[in-house]
């Protein structure tokens, strides 16, 4: 199902993650599951499942690093993601 | 799709059906709430009904953040969305929710700057980007969505951004589910809690729910397999007699929360007296205001509003719905003068909201034909 990473429609703005998500997008309990790309600070740029990328403010759940799968929320990491069975 | 795909098995969604129907007590009617919207949104997208006995009865709650916003409180973000210099900001969602005298989407049309953002720190942005007007927030939400609130407020004050405003409405889970066992019109058995809440908050403080009132809850995920086995996990405990709260979604939810998150909305945040809730009416102590340490960020402080409470259209019964007493389509004007085209009531307008799930996801003719016989 993932292919190449979508265009990033604005690499500053800490929407882009979420405007794939079915539902409501950003006032409801649902979040989206990202990957952390780049750390720049309190900020990451992180990629949804389905390859779209965006900035995302990341001050709740440091330290964070590339790699790592982060829960977001309206922009904001809001969980460290564990793998389940 | 990592973490999607493991949680739509066909397999096993039957495999948790037939494991919920041997917990089942033919001749007991079982009555669980989902309390989060989202929850409502995948039970009707994915048809999890059909999986259920149909002595286990799904009641919708009021974790819809959008639907539980009262008429007065649009009209008051109106009255500050007029003054010409404000570029005033608010999610999606928002846009429709009728107030007294229309919507944000209606004071738009009529000229007011009103655009719709994903993230408060965007609208943190537009205030940078436009220093001669001042931005306002509309914060709608509950403990998920308050920590981005709080942490742009807290990136506001720390550049020393002037003309950024918000006008909070946050919303916290714990009273609105006390007020619900409170209420003499609705008999719970057991609640399905709300995940991404939790994810903030923990699991402790629903500890009421088993201590005060004897009913279990299981916090729970999104996926279509994640509310089967938490439903299933609430029959288990209903069938042994226990009640306790149990995490369902340990993949994401910490027992103890996100405790940094919520060390800043106690810094950012406190508690109001009394707010209302669509639906419900006043309930103490159940949403945010900003705290004095933030005070000169609040908008409802910089403007003047007329805070005037608006009595809900008299046809509409978003209330009965927000409380799990009626089933939408029992609502007398569901489907018909209010669709998700031109919603009467808050429960139409937002994709979370239990009415606009069941139109636009074709269960009104099912759960209808399952009443008539």
């Amino acid at each position: 199902m993932k292919s190449e990473p979508l265009e990033v429609l604005d690499k500053d703005s800490y929407a882009v993650a979420c405007s794939l998500v079915d539902g409501c997008l950003t006032c409801g309990d649902v979040a989206v599951e990202v990957e952390v790309i780049e750390v720049d600070g309190f900020d990451a740029v992180c990629e949804d499942p389905h390859g779209q990328r965006g900035k995302v403010g990341v001050d709740l759940v440091m330290p964070v690093e590339a790699g790592d799968r982060l829960l977001i929320h309206a922009g904001v990491a809001i969980s460290h993601l564990k793998e389940s069975k | 799709m990592k973490f999607v795909d493991e949680f739509r098995d066909v397999e096993l969604a039957r495999a948790l059906g037939t494991k919920i129907v041997s917990l089942t007590e033919p001749d007991r009617h079982y009555k669980i709430m989902e309390v989060c919207g989202g929850h409502t949104h995948t039970i009707y997208k994915h048809g999890i009904e059909d999986h259920l006995p149909e002595n286990v009865e799904l009641v919708h709650g009021p974790g819809c953040p959008v639907c539980v916003i009262p008429m007065g409180r649009v009209d008051d973000g109106i009255a500050i969305a007029k003054d010409p210099n404000v570029i005033f900001t608010c999610f999606g969602d928002m846009m429709r929710v009728p107030g007294g005298n229309g919507s944000f989407l209606d004071a738009k049309a009529e000229g007011a700057d009103i655009r719709f953002v994903y993230s408060p720190l965007d609208a943190l942005k537009m205030a940078v980007n436009n220093p001669e007007r001042e931005v306002v927030f509309y914060a709608i939400g509950f403990e998920t969505t308050a920590p981005s609130t709080a942490l742009t407020l807290m990136r506001a004050k720390a550049e020393g951004i002037k003309n950024f405003s918000v006008m909070c409405n946050h919303v916290t889970i714990v009273p609105p589910l006390k007020a619900l066992m409170e209420s003499p019109d609705l008999r719970l058995d057991a609640f399905i809690g709300p995940g991404h809440v939790s994810t903030v908050v923990g699991c402790r403080p629903y500890d009421f729910l088993t201590k005060d009132y004897n009913t279990p809850i299981v916090v729970a995920g999104f996926e279509p397999l994640d509310l089967l086995h938490s439903i299933s996990m609430i029959m288990e405990q209903l069938d042994e007699g226990r009640a306790e709260v149990e995490n369902q979604y340990g993949r994401v939810v910490p027992w103890e929360g996100n405790l940094r998150a919520l060390q800043v909305l106690q810094e950012v945040f406190e508690l109001r007296p009394y707010f209302e809730w669509r639906g419900l009416g006043f309930i103490s102590q159940s949403a945010l205001k900003l705290s004095d340490a933030y005070s000169d960020f609040d908008a409802e402080l910089r403007y003047a509003t007329p805070g005037v409470r608006v009595a809900d259209p008299k046809a509409c019964q978003c209330g009965e719905v927000l409380k799990g007493v009626i089933k939408p389509w029992e609502c007398k004007v569901f489907g018909t003068a209010c669709t998700p085209e031109n919603p009467i009531g808050t429960c139409m307008v937002s994709s979370e909201g239990a009415c606009a799930a069941y139109y636009n996801f074709g269960r009104f003719a099912r759960s209808k034909a399952r009443a008539d016989a």
